[in-house]
């Protein structure tokens, strides 16, 4: 042992800025050794969440849910559109296990969750379209999942459109069919009014009287098997039944005036006849020549995905930052949230009182630390998930200092949970809050746009909402992070640190 | 020789803690030179920590006056901490480093730079005798050897002042002795070392001993000052054929160097205890003398004249339990005994200052 107590000389010899250097480094250099000598946190840490990817990955089939349906039929069966092509409509939403006429009896499934959706068909369709009425498709659920129920509602509303769309298509291509068959009547009648105006004999007239007859059936049944005008909204078609409705009133007239025995006005309306014919003529021949699937839904879509792959990502891979971010965030909430309450609760911070180091320097060397681990935790992390076809397209410079600075705010909340916490136990379990909120409340799975506004701030002071958003932006679109997350994390960072250093100055001074 | 308080390693004058009315530490009053151990005896919660905090600057007094090397504590510099070496009474150590990384990491607080640690280590581990255990993890290390980690990691910066909380809890004696021995080293090299502890027979190894109890300086002196004030003088035990010890006793209570004390009824005597033996045939008195090496010849001879047959004689010297235990029953707290005042205890203890 040295003699020469009091003459300060190993300390003297570190003074100045590499003093102050040496005091963060005993920190720094505390906190690496201890987090290197636990590799089950660093394998959890890294494995874990490749392996909860690999099995979402696997597992993953459809973001929708499974739905046990029966479809509830008439005992006269379907109107307007047949079972069959029913039963595939249903199955392209819903898992169909039972058709049946029996109500009761399916509703009573739904109840003992043997079901999750029980569809019934009214026993009526066309004949309520006919007297203009809207006939109800009725869906029922048991569902106690909102998600669920959302998507039931959604997936019914979608089938109610595929419904209406098949019937309206079978309505159409009728009215064509009689449309077609009108076509050689209209071509008889024109022969024969051509005759009548030659030759307005008795027996011409009778034979009129009989064609005339025979169209205005004809266009009666046509135009009630023609769709509502404000169902289609095809101008073709309006102007289809408004041809069908003038002639039908010249041969109204027509038929009239020869009834009444006005032969000069059922000439006039003789020559009308024939103009309208005509023109109901090309009027049929173009509603014909389109298929019913454009007269009833004219506006076609087409999709494109502009993003760089062309499409949108499998699941696996859409979550892949989204795990990133919490992954970072989670560890440093962790570690930072017991790194300080561990100090407090075995005494060490009176020896640091004791020893001139700052709050500052003890802040400063957990810190680097701290960051040091994740970034390399994530970074590797990452690399593992490029070799499973997660893509970085844009800048590795930015992607990093968004992993640094997600860390820094994340350590922020971790520390600042561990000055209000008084064991391990509480700093853990404010840490699984943090987590819980963040899952919720970051848009990893539930989009921002479904919260009410308020919440958002909730958003906003979590790390991993500008975290999870920063690094879609950086890995899957190839941008840079918005103002709003790079500010996000900044701020974060900041205030946290200030807090920090102000609610662990006061609990220093009373150790 | 009397010194200004700026050149004592430690000088408290009337100092005080109060954190609730009559709990903390009242009017501490000491001066102890630099390069001696100073041992803080007391019970459990009496103040010894406390008195610490007050000497390290963890604590500010309420009242009087305290200083630390001559420096009020709580305005030390960097500079003034770095001569600091202290070993707290909750154990500090960090189980997932090495024996190697917990001292590293202590003294780099200190600013300690990397060469100079590194040059230092081996030669503290030999000191505290933990070479082999050099890589060991805390975590791995028995009881004793973690006191003693601590206590090279507290002197790895060479400190010129060491506090060390009740460094021996619970360790076993032979490891005390060597924590002893390792303390005299320290002072013998120049530091002065402020040590507290509530195993009253470590009293012997110190320079100074400062006795508390509920938060008052009860007495502080060098062992032998403290026994001597304690007792009232030293012990002389005469062993004495049983029919003879009542004509010695007659004869003893009439010298003048016989220590007289307070009996039932408020009257004074002679302090002779009789110290009856296992034998029918003789019994040993136990007489208080102020100075037992000079007054056993004259106790011998007096004896010798009355024809009283002495089968063995000597000094007594009792145990620092004894002592403490004295102390204890003589001296009670303000509130407990009006009879016997901890003001005139506080007084004799200002008087003792070394």
């Amino acid at each position: 042992m040295s003699a020469q107590v009091g003459e300060r000389s190993v300390v003297e010899a570190g003074r100045g800025s590499d003093s102050w250097l040496t005091r963060i480094g005993a920190f720094f250099r505390k906190e690496i050794n201890e987090l290197r000598r636990q590799p089950r946190l660093i394998l959890s840490l890294v494995g874990g969440p490749l392996l909860v990817l690999g099995l979402f990955g696997a597992a993953f089939q459809n973001a929708n849910p499974k739905l046990r349906t029966a479809l509830v039929v008439p005992a006269n069966g379907v109107q307007g559109v047949s079972e069959e092509r029913l039963s595939q409509l249903i199955g392209l939403n819903f898992e169909l296990v039972e058709v049946t006429s029996d109500r009761a009896r399916a509703e009573e499934l739904l109840r003992e969750d043997q079901l999750d959706v029980v569809q019934i068909i009214p026993d009526n369709i066309v004949s309520s379209i006919a007297e203009g009425t809207n006939p109800t498709l009725e869906v029922e659920s048991s569902a106690i999942n909102p998600v669920t129920e959302g998507w039931v509602q959604y997936l019914a509303y979608a089938l109610v459109n595929e419904i209406n769309r098949e019937i309206l298509r079978t309505q159409t291509a009728q009215a064509q069919s009689e449309a077609s068959g009108l076509q050689g009547r209209i071509a008889e009648a024109r022969v024969k009014i051509g005759d009548l105006e030659r030759d307005l004999s008795e027996v011409s007239i009778r034979q009129f009287q009989q064609i005339t007859t025979d169209m205005l059936t004809i266009l009666d049944r046509i135009e009630g098997a023609l769709p509502a005008n404000a169902v289609l909204g095809n101008t073709r078609v309006e102007a289809f039944r408004q041809h069908i409705q003038e002639t039908r009133a010249t041969l109204g007239r027509f038929e009239q005036a020869l009834a009444d025995g006005r032969v000069e006005d059922a000439l006039a309306e003789v020559q009308r006849a024939q103009s309208d014919l005509t023109r109901l003529d090309d009027t049929i021949q173009i509603f014909v020549s389109i298929p019913p699937e454009n007269i009833i839904a004219p506006v076609q879509s087409s999709y494109a995905n502009l993003n760089r792959l062309g499409r949108a990502f499998d699941p696996v891979i859409y979550y892949a930052p989204g795990v990133v971010a919490l992954l970072v965030q989670h560890t440093a909430v962790t570690l930072g949230a017991l790194a300080l309450v561990r100090e407090r609760l075995m005494g060490a911070l009176e020896v640091f009182r004791v020893a001139p180091v700052t709050l500052i320097q003890l802040l400063i060397g957990k810190y680097a630390a701290y960051t040091l681990f994740i970034v390399v935790v994530a970074a590797v992390l990452s690399l593992l998930l490029t070799l499973i076809g997660v893509p970085i397209f844009g800048s590795l410079l930015l992607f990093v200092l968004l992993i640094i600075l997600l860390t820094l705010a994340s350590l922020g909340v971790g520390f600042l949970i561990s000055t209000v916490s008084n064991s391990d136990s509480q700093a853990i379990q404010l840490s699984m809050i943090t987590l819980l909120v963040s899952i919720f409340f970051s848009g990893l799975f539930i989009a921002l746009d479904s919260f009410a506004r308020p919440a958002l701030a909730v958003s906003f002071i979590l790390p991993m909402t500008h975290g999870v958003a920063g690094l879609q932006n950086v890995m899957l679109r190839g941008l840079p992070p918005t103002s709003l997350s790079w500010l996000g994390l900044v701020l974060i960072a900041v205030v946290t640190f200030g807090l920090v250093l102000l609610l662990f100055s006061r609990q220093l001074k009373k150790a | 020789m009397t010194l200004a308080p700026e050149e004592y390693a430690f000088y408290m004058q009337g100092a005080g803690l109060e954190f609730a009315p009559g709990v903390g530490v009242f009017d501490l009053d000491m001066a102890i030179p630099k390069g001696t151990i100073v041992g803080m005896i007391g019970p459990s919660g009496c103040g010894k920590s406390t008195t610490v905090r007050l000497l390290l600057g963890l604590y500010k007094p309420t009242t009087g006056r305290v200083l630390t090397m001559g420096k009020a504590p709580t305005e030390f510099a960097p500079a003034d901490r770095e001569r600091i070496g202290y070993i707290p009474q909750q154990f500090v150590l960090y189980p997932n480093l090495s024996v190697a990384e917990n001292i590293h990491f202590v003294s780099s607080l200190y600013g300690m730079p990397g060469p100079a640690r590194r040059a230092r280590l081996d030669e503290l581990l030999e000191f505290v005798e933990m070479r082999e255990a050099r890589d060991r993890l805390g975590r791995q290390l028995s009881g004793g050897m973690q006191r003693r980690l601590m206590l090279a990691g507290a002197l790895m910066h060479d400190p010129a002042l060491l506090f060390a909380d009740e460094p021996t809890a619970g360790i076993d004696p032979v490891l005390r002795d060597r924590f002893w021995e390792q303390f005299r080293k320290l002072r013998d090299e120049g530091r002065t070392l402020f040590v507290t502890t509530q195993i009253v027979s470590e009293a012997v190894y110190c320079d100074y001993v400062a006795v508390m109890r509920k938060g008052r300086l009860l007495a502080i002196d060098t062992p032998e000052g403290l026994r001597h004030s304690t007792l009232g003088g030293e012990f002389v035990d005469v062993t004495v054929d049983t029919p003879h010890v009542g004509p010695a006793m007659k004869a003893l209570r009439r010298q003048s160097y016989v220590v007289k004390r307070k009996a039932k009824g408020g009257k004074r005597e002679a302090a002779i205890d009789l110290l009856p033996d296992d034998t029918d045939e003789t019994d040993t008195l136990r007489i208080l003398v102020d100075n037992a090496s000079a007054r056993l010849p004259e106790v011998l001879n007096l004896l010798e004249e009355r024809e009283v047959t002495i089968h063995s004689a000597g000094e007594h010297v009792p145990s620092y339990d004894e002592v403490f235990i004295k102390i204890m029953e003589d001296v009670k707290a303000p509130d407990e005994d009006v009879d016997n005042p901890a003001g005139e205890v506080a007084a004799s203890a200002k008087g003792a200052t070394a």
